[in-house]
């Protein structure tokens, strides 16, 4: 569901960069980032001649890991629980997203003309050092500085990318840095299970009207392994991935204020995603859902009624002023969950264009039942 | 007897006039008493203003010394000499030389200001002297509206007006028919003898000097007397 | 202050003189501050612009003429993983609509690469703008305050020329300036995304440049050598403050010539005040006796006329300033219009209020109003405090100076003579010569007037009789005044002789230059001028279509560019020029003949002259240029003698240019009409073909009064200073004479009450007057003829490198002549009238 957000930084980032852009040298851009307001950019009719997601459709692996043109957004979201040989714990983020400004390419003498942007974040939580590093980057589709497509599928922005290394198992090979802000990532990721439909057969609704939804599947599970470098260091590590995959033009509905996404992979092998949408009102949307994958790679829906989410510890950011839930109680009565989500650092906030919490916890069994690792987003705070 | 108030000893003082050099002083003495009047006679050029500017300390002496009051003035600067001369002398000239972009009443104040007492009440003193001289009605007029006489008695206000201890006039009535003269004469002695103030006067009338109380004459470069020829001996 | 009231009643009592007095200040100081002005804004312009465009650069990569291939930048980027690094395409471009036309500069960035680099800074009101900007063609934002002035608003459509099309672009949103730096940076600018502006430019597939920010230090050295090694041939990276630099360094001749002349203003200015002044004390003398006999000390009287000097400074400074302004403002349209003619496109919306300028200004006419008047409150102190000195001994005092000033002149001519010949002094030094040569020959002038008066006596008292007689004499003895009114005269007159002949000289220089030059006699552009120099090439079809025309008997191609380097442009043109054009061309090293040879096959290059004095190259040499195959030395075969362009030029054949520049384009064609076939003939056959495109067709006479035109536009801002300066010393001798003759009202009263008519009292100060003006007049010849020789053969040498010819035009000289008669007539006019009015009694009774 953080795929929402991906759609709302996309638009967001078109306003806020602007604002960034244009007065930089003066100071900070301007702190008045949520007054654009996630619904006000995604809410309402989507431009005219972009495709969207009203019915469920066939997915086909592997071109449906590329792009799809014709949608508004679309993003390649990688998270990961990654330790080093002495044990040493580091999370990451590298998220690509596409926006596209039209429907069509527009045909224009330049090569600089595109109708797409790309934008990527890149974090890596390192647990031991405490410390939270992230970067942020914008292009245009165009001149080989941005895009995504080909075979083997290449989704890069500059020199941050996800290339496609396998298609059986489905593997790709993630490469980032930034000097700036001290980290590096060069991942080897291998699918350990099949693609995973979220949703109706991977129609995900997130909202009453028709078209407010998103096409939406995810790899829960890849078995990673390389090297990443914090500050002067690197490390070999090795750990789980989870790639989420979505592509919409319009998701969420007015009265929409923000959302909590959560990815968790269980030490049984069982995996599970779940969205919970806020209201304005601070209560749960009934269109927040999730999916838990056995096993054995079977998937099932997960309603909002069957899943009760309870914030029992909070976070303020300094750097904000925001107050974030941080640690989370997540019972699933009915498949015999029951965790506590402790993040790996308190402070995993990105105040990048826009400003949201994305990190690494801790998933602790109650009343010993299984644990395990995994990604909490959280918005709208 | 008291101390004079003007001692000249042996001044000596000569101009060039292209390659020639006049002398006009030579070995010049003179004295004079606090209060006391001394008219200088002569004809034109015989170095009568010249006395009177050295006195006034206008001009310096080649040699020779000139002590008015307690200053020697052989010995004072340019500077020393102006401040004296703004203190302790009052000027009356042959051509008034009225301040003519002063009114009447400013010419007056003028040399008040310049030795900075230019109170209230020394304004009045300027106000009484012009009612004095007559002229209180004409005080904001400008000088060129003024006849001769009645500019040469703005000119004895001015003169007068700080006090000095001394007044050096220079034909103050050369320039002024006979009874206009004899009316500023008249507030000489008025204004003069009353507060006892002494006065070097040049004239080359002969009816001028029967008021002095001693007439000198330049000859030859020094000064000698001329005994009174009519009676009105004091 | 009663002692002030008598001052201040002085100045109201003549209020004439007053007033003149401060018309010279005022004037002296306007004239300052308004090419002050002009220079500051014009210069600040295009500072400001360049930074607001250069933004936190520190370098920037520069390709040859046809920019760099966007590769690199890619390659900078992606490939180095150098993301200081930020693509820009910049042109200029003309906008029309009914608000009317504006030339802007657009800058086209890739808003994405930006954050580290420029400020541009802006509030948008919604997000959609830079989705409008990048995601739809033909989008461009500009300044507010830009926007209102040329009647747009937000989504408005308007028009632009460039690159010789026109086109249709959107405005999408407005850039708002927090400051007024930024205003004034914007000003002229359109931002547009880059893909927007290589379509509008015509500029796909290139960029005009890389903007890096480098970080200091070692890393950014490594960095540095880094780039510098993934670049081809014809890139090169230079420091980003270098552009603004070179191009300070390319106007600094010609704002310093500008400089100069007002300071001429200014000095004549000063004569003129010194003249008030020193006549202000003399009529005073008796005045400022009486002063001192009363008690009045030495520095009370000086401070009392450097009072009044400073009252009559202050005044006319502040009236100076104002009209500084407001002439600045015109001079600064003047300035601007002769850069884009000269030198490079720039477009000065407003003129600032300069605090700087006028503060200069300011402090320079107090300071020059004081320093004049000094001598003036010198004398008066040293004024005896007797009630009367006779203004003879004055005067016979002045007689007596006159041979030590006469001395004192010489010497200084001579020290002024030698700076001239120092050839290290460059322009700085050539002005000093110049102003040593000219203050000296001032002092000259006393000593000339009493000759000249008693010259003249003769001739006076032959023709006019006595009354003759009277007025030389009257000359020579009011030599106290009338010798500074005759200097500043003389000054003000020279420098109108000097400049005259000189840009006369040019002028003919620059006619016969041209017809040699331009020998074709059909020239074809595009009618794009929006780049200053440099025009945008023509459409290849299109030259396909004209090669063949059936009326010409043969064309050549050109193309004029400029290749960016640390030390600015350098401009290179390059031609396929036929052998017998090119045998006429006007060699000042070697000789076309034996140049021919190598240059056409493309083994030497010619210098301009100013090109081969600046960079002290000459034939035989080597001049070394970066190209696209890299650095290149060519061996100069000879010397042009070129007026185009004060930077100077190579001339390349074009053999020698499609060899080492990846540009097969071309901006102008020449053709040679065949035999029988005129250049109206010829013209039409090009018209036919030349279809849709914005060409310029020209002929050769039209070129040549086309570039005649440029040629007196750039001297129209010489004219003006010059006649300000004229103005000013008709003022000052106007004043001059008018004070003297006001001061001898009483020896005049005298004359009438012995037996002079009016008429002939008119007689003898006009006269005079008269005479002093015919002096004047005389004596400003030979010096305006030695400022011209120091104008042409020093001056404009070191500041531009052109020599020209030297033509003394006999009209200047008259011009001269008659102004100053006609100045020194009509100053005798009043006190004339004066005189008649008043009565002789009242005059007689003022006493002198």
């Amino acid at each position: 569901m953080r795929r929402l957000t991906a759609i709302f930084i996309a638009a967001a980032l078109i306003g806020l960069l602007s604002l960034a852009y244009w007065s930089v040298g003066r100071q900070k851009a301007p702190e008045k980032r949520e007054a654009l307001g996630v619904n006000r950019i995604l809410a309402g009719a989507p431009a005219a001649g972009f495709a969207r997601a009203v019915a469920p459709r066939r997915f086909v692996f592997p071109r449906d890991h590329g792009p799809h043109a014709g949608f508004r957004s679309e993003w390649w979201y990688f998270t990961g629980n990654l330790t080093d040989g002495q044990g040493r714990r580091f999370g990451y983020q590298l998220t690509l997203f596409r926006v596209a400004l039209a429907p069509q390419a527009p045909v224009r003498g330049s090569r600089w003309g595109s109708n797409e942007i790309f934008m990527a974040h890149f974090a890596v939580t390192d647990v031991a050092g405490k410390r939270f590093r992230y970067a942020e980057r914008f292009s245009r589709a165009a001149l080989g500085l941005a895009g995504a497509g080909g075979t083997p599928l290449a989704v890069r922005l500059e020199d941050w990318s996800a290339l496609e290394s396998a298609e059986r198992p489905w593997s790709m090979k993630l490469s980032a840095a930034d000097p700036e802000a001290g980290m590096a990532i060069e991942l080897d990721l291998r699918s350990l299970t099949r693609e995973i439909l979220n949703g109706e057969g991977g129609l995900s609704r997130k909202g009453g009207r028709p078209g407010n939804a998103s096409y939406y599947y995810s790899m829960p599970r890849m078995a990673t392994s390389g090297t990443i470098r914090v500050g002067q260091e690197s490390y070999r590590v090795s750990g789980l991935s989870w790639l989420d995959r979505e592509w919409s033009t319009s998701a969420l509905e007015e009265e929409q204020a923000g959302w909590d996404w959560f990815a968790l992979q269980l030490d049984d092998g069982r995996d599970l995603m779940f969205y919970r949408l806020r209201r304005r009102d601070g209560s749960a949307d009934p269109h927040s859902a999730g999916t838990l994958v056995t096993a054995d790679g079977a998937s099932r829906q997960l309603r909002p009624d069957q899943v009760q989410l309870e914030a029992i510890g909070w976070w303020t950011s300094p750097a904000s002023g925001v107050r974030y839930p941080s640690v989370w109680r997540m019972r699933i009565p009915a498949h015999g969950i029951d965790l506590e989500l402790t993040p790996r650092l308190a402070d995993q906030e990105l105040a990048a264009s826009f400003r949201y919490w994305e990190g690494a916890v801790a998933v602790r069994g109650r009343a010993g039942g299984v644990g395990g690792s995994g990604y909490v987003e959280m918005t709208g705070y | 007897m008291p101390a004079p108030l003007v001692e000249l000893k042996g001044v000596c003082k000569s101009f060039r006039e292209g390659d020639r050099e006049r002398v006009v002083l030579r070995d010049a003495s003179l004295t004079v008493g606090q209060g006391e009047w001394v008219f200088l006679l002569g004809r034109s050029g015989c170095g009568k203003s010249t006395l009177l500017n050295l006195i006034g300390g206008i001009d310096a002496p080649d040699a020779g010394e000139v002590i008015v009051g307690s200053s020697a003035l052989n010995r004072l600067n340019e500077r020393e000499r102006t401040l004296f001369r703004r203190n302790d002398i009052g000027f009356v000239f042959q051509f008034y030389n009225l301040i003519p972009t002063l009114t009447v009443e400013e010419n007056v104040l003028l040399p008040l200001e310049l030795i900075g007492a230019l109170t209230p009440a020394l304004r009045g003193r300027a106000r009484d002297l012009l009612e004095q001289v007559g002229l209180a009605e004409r005080a904001a007029s400008f000088p060129d509206r003024l006849s001769g006489g009645e500019q040469q008695r703005v000119a004895v206000a001015r003169a007068l007006v700080h006090r000095p201890k001394l007044v050096l006039a220079d034909e103050p009535t050369g320039n002024l028919d006979a009874e206009t003269g004899t009316l500023v004469l008249d507030l000489f002695q008025r204004l003069l003898r009353a507060t006892g103030t002494a006065m070097v006067l040049v004239t080359h009338s002969s009816e001028v000097a029967r008021l002095a109380d001693r007439v000198l004459t330049i000859r030859d470069g020094g000064l000698c007397e001329i005994p009174r020829t009519s009676g009105n001996e004091p | 202050m009663i002692l002030w009231r008598a001052g201040l009643r002085n100045a109201l009592r003549h209020p004439w003189l007053t007033v003149l007095a401060v018309i010279g200040v005022s004037l002296g100081v306007a004239v300052v501050n308004a090419v002050d002005l002009a220079n500051e804004a014009s210069q600040r312009a295009f500072r400001i612009a360049a930074q607001t465009v250069a933004g936190r650069a520190t370098h920037q990569v520069v390709g040859g003429p046809a920019g760099l291939a966007e590769r690199i930048y890619t390659d900078i980027r992606v490939g180095r993983h150098f993301r200081g690094s930020a693509p820009v395409v910049t042109g200029n471009l003309l906008l029309k609509n009914a608000a009317g036309a504006a030339s802007l500069q657009v800058i086209g960035i890739d808003p994405f690469a930006e954050p580290p680099i420029r400020s541009f800074s802006s509030q948008f009101a919604d997000s959609a703008v830079l989705a409008a900007l990048v995601g739809r063609p033909g989008t461009a934002l500009m300044l507010r305050q830009t926007a209102r002035e040329l009647g747009l608003q937000r989504g408005d459509s308007f028009s632009v020329e460039a690159g010789g099309l026109s086109r249709k672009l959107t405005l999408v949103g407005l850039l708002e300036a927090p400051d007024e730096l930024s205003r004034l940076g914007l000003a002229s600018l359109l931002v547009t995304d880059i893909a927007t502006a290589q379509e509008i430019l015509g500029w796909s597939g290139r960029l005009s440049r890389i903007d890096l920010v480098l970080p200091e230090g070692s890393a950014g050295e490594r960095l540095l050598a880094e780039i510098r090694s993934a670049l081809p041939a014809g890139a090169a990276i230079i420091p980003a403050g270098s552009r603004a630099g070179a191009l300070d360094r390319m106007t600094r001749a010609f704002r310093l010539n500008l400089t100069a002349l007002s300071l001429l203003a200014l000095v004549v200015g000063m004569f003129l005040i010194y003249n008030t002044m020193t006549f202000s004390v003399v009529r005073r003398r008796r005045l400022i006796g009486m002063l001192r006999a009363l008690g009045v000390s030495r520095r009370q009287i000086f401070a009392m006329i450097l009072g009044e000097a400073l009252i009559i400074g202050v005044a006319g400074t502040v009236i100076g300033l104002v009209c500084g302004t407001l002439l600045g403002a015109e001079l600064t349209r003047l300035v601007t219009r002769t850069i884009n003619d000269l030198y490079f496109v720039l477009e000065v919306r407003r003129v600032p209020l300069l605090p700087g300028a006028l503060l200069k200004a300011g402090l320079l006419g107090i300071a020059a109003t004081l320093a004049a008047a000094c001598p003036a409150a010198l004398e008066a102190t040293g004024a005896p405090p007797r009630a009367v000195l006779s203004r003879s001994a004055i005067e016979a005092r002045r007689r007596k100076s006159v041979p030590l000033l006469a001395l004192i002149g010489l010497l200084t001519m001579l020290a002024g003579g030698a700076l001239l010949l120092f050839e290290g002094g460059g322009i700085v030094g050539g002005f000093a010569g110049l102003f040593a040569v000219i203050i000296g020959y001032t002092l000259e002038i006393p000593a000339i007037v009493v000759l000249a008066a008693g010259a003249l006596r003769p001739v006076m008292a032959a023709l006019f009789g006595v009354i003759g007689k009277m007025a030389a004499r009257g000359v020579v003895v009011s030599l106290s005044r009338t010798g500074v009114a005759t200097a500043a005269m003389v000054v003000a007159l020279s420098a109108g002789i000097g400049v005259g002949i000189m840009v006369g000289g040019f002028r003919l220089t620059v006619q016969s230059w041209l017809a040699n030059w331009l020998q074709a006699d059909v020239y074809l552009r595009s009618s794009d001028s929006g780049g200053g120099r440099y025009r945008p090439p023509l459409d290849p079809a299109l030259l396909q279509r004209l090669t063949s025309l059936p009326g010409a008997e043969s064309f050549s191609l050109s193309r004029r560019v400029s290749i960016e380097g640390a030390q600015g442009g350098t401009e290179i043109f390059s031609l396929a020029v036929p052998k017998d054009a090119f045998l006429r061309y006007p060699f000042k090293e070697g000789s076309a003949r034996d140049a021919w040879e190598s240059f056409s096959r493309g083994d030497s290059v010619l210098l301009s002259e100013p090109y081969s004095y600046r960079h002290h190259l000459h034939r035989g040499d080597r001049v070394t240029l970066r190209t696209d195959r890299g650095e290149r030395s060519f061996p100069v075969s000879g010397v042009i003698f070129d007026y185009g362009s004060d930077s100077g030029i190579v001339l390349m054949s074009r053999v020698a240019y499609l060899r080492n520049f990846q540009d097969r384009e071309v901006d102008g064609i020449s053709f040679y009409a065949r035999e029988g076939v005129t250049s109206g003939e010829l013209a039409d056959q090009i018209r036919k073909r030349g279809g849709e495109s914005r060409i310029s067709i020209i002929s050769n006479r039209e070129l040549r009064s086309a570039t005649m035109t440029v040629f007196d536009r750039t001297f129209q801002i010489t004219g003006v200073l010059r006649i300000v300066t004229m103005v000013v010393a008709f003022v000052g001798i106007l004043s001059a004479l008018m004070a003297m003759q006001v001061e001898r009202a009483r020896e005049l009263a005298v004359l009438r009450a012995v037996g002079l008519t009016p008429r002939q009292v008119w007689g003898v100060v006009c006269g005079e007057t008269a005479l002093i003006g015919l002096i004047a007049g005389l004596l400003s010849i030979p010096l305006g003829i030695a400022e011209a020789l120091v104008l042409v053969y020093v001056v404009n040498l070191r500041s531009f490198g052109w020599t020209m010819q030297l033509s003394i035009e006999p009209a200047y000289l008259l011009q001269a002549l008659l102004l100053s008669l006609c100045a020194a007539l009509l100053a005798g006019v009043y006190p004339s009238l004066l005189m008649a009015r008043s009565s002789t009694a009242l005059a007689l009774k003022e006493e002198g």
